[in-house]
């Protein structure tokens, strides 16, 4: 199989590359990260990439293969075109090869307040949902944080410092949907702004590439009719 | 300076580009069929299809939607698009000179669609 990697190593002091890797390797059933790992265990431990759980759950491996931003671990070779074109995700700083500083994402992530804010005091168990509230956050809190979404959003390439971007405005939501939150009128206002939520022109490139099926122009359409209702 | 965001803008013109896209998308099938059922597109047809003062308001409001959609159109991609270190300025002056020109268009199609009699 053939493939073409981005090579980056700022200690170097050489500019960005493409190398061209050759690799005897039956693809069947196998993953991209498959052949990542065989790459840098037969032909270059140079090459640096990160990944952890290996199955789609962690977030820590993606990747942008022939144009698409995805997780490796869950990518399918069988189906890919050759020479397969492997980058790291696209806008963000790269650290070397496909290694992202995802700092920029991080701090977007926590300017949501990504955690439950209640100021009733602590209850003895647990403060309970019924079935309906709790399927409010079902197809929210699955996000893994990956990044491949806001990765892919030409207007989180065009303000990256200032649009919160899909997965942060996804999470946003997750919190205003969430019953036992007392901060909505808080978070609101902190979203309505002609940046950090409206600069989301509802191309769906978030919902097209999303590793776990998620959709977050869906959760920013919904943050915008929560404002319009607040607003009228 | 420290970046600042949050400033409670933004809805309105959100909304603004949707109600003028629902106007512009309910008002253009409406005035094809009008324009259809006043018979042959000669000047006498399209003259009286302008004589009424409904027609003369519900195409005035037409304008305005569409010069309205335009409008925050181009603010949208002068935010997405315009942002080195002097842009500010460059961006109120564009909001400006565009709401100058689509001001006076408007005043235009006032001027043209009330001296139809």
């Amino acid at each position: 199989m053939r493939f073409r990697i981005y090579r980056y190593d700022p200690e170097s002091g050489a500019a960005p590359r493409v190398q061209e890797y050759e690799l005897d390797f039956d693809a069947k059933g196998k993953k991209v990260l498959d052949a990542l790992i065989a790459i840098k265990d037969t032909l270059d431990e140079t090459l640096s990439f990160r990944r952890s759980c290996r199955e789609g759950v962690c977030g820590s491996d993606g990747v942008n293969v022939n144009g698409n931003n995805v997780l490796a671990c869950v990518t399918p070779l069988e189906g890919l075109k050759q020479p397969i074109e492997i980058r790291p995700l696209p806008r963000l700083g790269v650290i070397r090869d496909l290694i992202v500083d995802m700092a920029q994402f991080y701090q977007h992530y926590r300017a949501v307040k990504p955690y439950l804010i209640n100021l009733d005091p602590e209850p003895e168990n647990e403060r309970p949902q019924s079935p309906q509230q709790r399927a409010e956050l079902d197809g929210l809190w699955e996000c893994i944080l990956c990044g491949c979404c806001t990765t892919s959003c030409p207007s989180f390439w065009w303000n990256p410092d200032k649009f919160l971007g899909p997965a942060a405005l996804l999470q946003g939501y997750r919190f205003i949907a969430d019953t036992r939150d007392q901060a909505t009128d808080e978070r609101l206002d902190f979203l309505e702004d002609p940046y950090r939520l409206f600069r989301c022109h509802g191309i769906m490139n978030c919902v097209e590439v999303c590793p776990k099926g998620l959709n977050p122009t869906a959760a920013i359409g919904k943050i915008k009719s929560l404002l319009v209702k607040r607003a009228l | 300076m420290r970046r600042v965001g949050g400033s409670h803008r933004g809805l309105d013109m959100w909304l603004m580009q949707r109600a003028s896209a629902v106007y512009m998308a309910l008002f253009l099938p409406f005035f094809l069929v009008c324009a259809l059922a006043a018979g042959p597109l000669d000047y006498a047809a399209w003259h009286g299809l302008f004589a009424s003062p409904a027609m003369k308001v519900a195409t005035f409001l037409f304008v305005a939607a569409m010069l309205a959609h335009a409008w925050i159109g181009l603010r949208e991609i002068f935010i997405d698009y315009l942002h080195c270190a002097r842009c500010t300025l460059l961006r109120l002056a564009l909001y400006f000179a565009f709401a100058v020109l689509y001001l006076g268009c408007l005043v235009w199609t006032v001027d043209i669609l009330w001296n139809v009699r």
